[in-house]
């Protein structure tokens, strides 16, 4: 995580119409600053200054704009400008040891993370990946209250705090993403690639997204433009002996004044994971395939942005039998595969976006269109035949027009919306879910007030969500329901030298999702047949969540207690009946959950030795209900250690992470959920960059260096006893030019 | 070489999306059916004769047994 203080001395500035010229320089020796990057926040839009510090930027500038100058070594830097003047800039840094704050752009408005009224967390994939990991999923595990619910490595999806699935929301740059993710197990439906940090936001946050962000927002960025004209292109490779799995990654970007555009692809092949006895997971194999593209146009008067993803997984799904007694050598095998076989899921993933903002003479208009499209095959019995066949549409809009009052007070409304299709494929040979229909509409209002030392946030939201089914479905009629959800936010920050104080009270709303309506078939994936309930209300949360941050040069601190309160709490619940073997689960609600814990972390960067870095999170996470919630996480410490080390011969950069991690046990399970007892484990990585212009970077460890056996309280294997992967030792090479 | 540069970018990108979408290979199968609690070899399928079996299961003296073309 980097640490970023702000410190400028602006001695005179002016700006050139349409272009921005300026210097950085190193507060104390007055030396220039080469390759500070300079970010202005409203186009997306960076440089680079060079080896005298010496930065231009010729394009389209709004009246007003932010912008952001990062060095490394150096403190954070972050002003806004107008376009009125023809001074060159000068912007004074101060040299800092360790960087830890950024922009957050997961909320209605994009600001340092230390200014927010909600708690933002934001990580950058790079560092989440400095001891490398194979999914996303595993990667975003690494975040404080941040966990992972998997079936083998190849399906996994968020958790956080204990709330997963319908209750968590998934961005991509703003974009909703849908993709069944009510199934157990129906994974993430997107990978690393072109992913440049993740945002995530703890407990409700109805305000911002709207209904069904009940639980959280995982909110993904993607990597910036390359510099403005600048070319950049790149490959990685990554290569894991648990697995024998590779991924394979390759990106293009250009820049130009005004457009640019980035291409990237990825593919990743794994075959059956390793045990710690050496056995293997019997068809834990997947693969993960993803291209991605992303066009810019900035114009005097706005920016627009239009991006496209597309992913295929297919995974086998381990640990499945139909057998009551399952034999162990069914599930753990003595050969490794990679070959496609039987049960295994087929998810194709098409995103699209196209997002303008108009600069005004005093705010902006954002308005996002999307599409998505999920396409889900679970095959099961038969190669030809599929068990369950759902194409998944998704058409989004999101308007927001922020209107900066005065300097202390801006406001932000906007409405967002979204109409899903469900439908069902005739060939499979089971439908679980009727053909159906979902449409959402929203409108909110926040406000905004600089007081001081404080920022103030508050905000209201009213949602209606409607669901249609088109047919009769399995004895029952049509279904045609309105929900409605009337959601507030408010919070206040205060920041005083190195202290930051929060707090936060939020609400959200999750109306009755189709599959806990309407479901009654068999899901295979999950080897039940499950029965939805029309009874069913919408869930309520409300949240308080506080916050104390101490930002120092040697020692960063943050403490961040919660407490969240869940009526209506909708779970799947097995009663005493079997259809055609298979258990039957229905869904029920408890009239109130409440959850609480603690997320706890430092960092410590000694003044005697700065080549060390102790970083160190607490998650605990607590429910308390007439009847225990399943499948609320072990409590845990991620600790790490981490050592620069001085340049050897042609190595440079060198860096060597230790994780230790620790799971405590999770005793408070519910009736059908086993316990788990504690487990720790022991990775290591060491990172370099070479060649003559520092072109490669080399990563090279080992996860789970003692070859521990355990099996994750989150672990959807956990009830047959398939543990999760042994050692696995990894060697990343990539490779990246510029010109 | 700045068009070069772009001409390796390009074109290396668009052999990753080439390679994404090829073409499926011809799929093959030993399939058998269960009768009497004994499994009857039904030999290797492909293609159109397998998914047919799969669908329309396999018939013997009037009564139709369920296909199945993999291990499970």
């Amino acid at each position: 995580m980097k640490f970023i203080l702000l410190f400028m001395a602006l001695l005179s500035f002016t700006l050139r119409s349409q272009s921005l010229e300026g210097k950085i320089i190193d507060s104390l020796s007055q030396i220039p600053v080469p390759f500070a990057e300079i970010y202005i926040l409203e186009l997306d839009l960076h440089t680079n200054s060079d080896e005298e510090g010496v930065f231009s930027i010729s394009t389209e500038l709004p009246k007003k704009f932010q912008i952001i100058v990062s060095a490394s070594n150096y403190e954070f830097y972050k002003t806004t400008l107008s376009n009125t003047s023809s001074e060159r800039l000068k912007i004074y840094l101060k040299q800092s040891h360790h960087e830890l704050e950024e922009v957050t752009v997961s909320g209605p408005k994009s600001t340092l993370q230390r200014n927010n009224a909600v708690h933002i967390e934001r990580m950058n994939l790079k560092d989440l990946n400095q001891i490398a990991t194979t999914t996303l999923g595993e990667a975003i595990a690494k975040i404080p209250g941040v966990y992972n619910t998997s079936t083998g490595l190849g399906i996994s999806k968020p958790v956080i705090r204990g709330m997963k699935g319908v209750r968590v929301v998934s961005m991509l740059n703003g974009l909703r993403i849908e993709n069944q993710q009510w199934g157990g197990d129906h994974g993430l439906g997107i990978t690393s690639l072109g992913i440049g940090s993740v945002e995530v936001i703890k407990g409700p946050s109805s305000l911002l997204y709207g209904a069904d962000a009940l639980g959280g927002v995982i909110y993904y960025v993607d990597e910036k433009y390359a510099a403005q004209n600048k070319t950049e292109f790149g490959f990685s490779t990554q290569n894991e002996s648990n697995t024998l799995g590779t991924t394979n990654q390759l990106w293009f970007k250009k820049s130009g004044s005004n457009i640019r555009f980035n291409l990237a692809a990825s593919l990743a092949n794994h075959a059956d994971y390793r045990l710690p006895d050496n056995r293997f997971a019997a068809n834990s194999r997947f693969t993960d395939n993803s291209i991605k593209s992303s066009f810019g146009w900035n114009r005097k008067r706005g920016v627009l942005n239009v991006r496209y993803t597309y992913n295929t997984t297919n995974a086998g799904i381990p640990g499945h039998s139909h057998d009551l007694v399952i034999e162990e050598s069914k599930l753990k095998v003595q050969e490794q595969s990679r070959e496609q076989r039987l049960p295994y899921q087929d998810f194709q993933n098409h995103y699209l976006s196209v997002d303008n903002k108009w600069f005004l003479e005093k705010g902006e208009v954002q308005l996002l269109l999307g599409q998505t499209l999920n396409r889900l095959t679970e095959f099961e019995e038969k190669l030809t035949i599929p068990g369950i066949k759902m194409d998944l549409y998704n058409s989004l809009y999101h308007l927001k027009y922020k209107r900066i009052v005065n300097e202390n007070l801006s406001l932000i409304g906007g409405v967002q919306g979204m109409y899903q299709m469900n439908r069902n494929d005739s060939k499979a040979s089971e439908v679980l879910l009727p053909k159906s229909s979902m449409l959402d509409n929203g409108a909110y209002l926040i406000g905004y007030y600089n007081l001081k030392l404080w920022n103030l946030q508050a905000g209201v939201r009213y949602d209606q969500r409607m669901i249609h089914t088109d047919e009769e479905f399995k004895g029952n009629s049509t279904y045609n329901e309105t929900y409605e959800g009337l959601n507030f936010s408010a919070g206040a920050v205060r920041n005083k030298e190195k202290y930051t104080y929060r707090a936060n009270i939020s609400s959200g709303f999750r109306a009755p999702h189709f599959s806990e309506l309407l479901s009654n078939g068999f899901h295979h994936g999950t080897l039940r047949y499950e029965i939805g309930n029309l009874n069913l209300k919408s869930e309520n949360a409300t949240q308080i969540d506080l916050t104390f941050e101490r930002h120092g040069d040697h020692l960063e601190l943050i403490v961040n207690p919660f407490y969240n309160y869940i009526q209506n709490y909708t779970f799947i619940n097995p009663i005493d009946s079997l259809i055609s073997g298979l258990p039957v689960f229905v869904y029920e609600q408890l009239p109130d959950v409440q959850l609480y814990g603690v997320d706890f972390g430092f960092h410590f960067h000694p003044h005697f030795a700065h080549w060390l870095h102790v970083e160190t999170s607490y998650s605990f996470i607590e429910s308390q209900s007439s009847r225990q919630v399943s499948l609320m996480p072990q409590n845990r410490i991620l600790s790490g250690l981490k050592f620069d080390v001085k340049d050897i011969l042609f190595f440079k950069s060198n860096k060597i992470s230790i994780d230790y991690n620790y799971f405590f046990k999770q005793d408070n399970v519910s009736e059908i959920e086993a316990k788990s007892p504690f487990y720790q484990l022991v990775n290591i990585g060491v990172n370099t960059t070479c060649g003559k212009k520092g072109n490669f970077d080399v990563n090279i460890g080992c996860k789970n260096l003692l070859n521990t056996e355990f099996i994750d309280h989150l672990s959807r294997l956990k009830n047959i006893g398939l543990e999760s992967p042994g050692r696995n030792i990894y060697f990343k090479l990539t490779y990246q030019f510029s010109n | 070489m700045k068009k070069q540069f772009l001409t390796i970018g390009l074109a290396a990108s668009a052999v990753l999306v080439f390679g994404l979408t090829s073409c499926k290979k011809e799929e093959c199968h030993e399939c058998h059916y269960e009768m009497d609690g004994q499994e009857v070899e039904l030999g290797e399928k492909c293609d159109d004769a397998l998914e047919e079996l799969e669908a329309s299961g396999y018939a013997v003296n009037g009564t139709t047994y369920d296909v199945h073309c993999h291990e499970h």
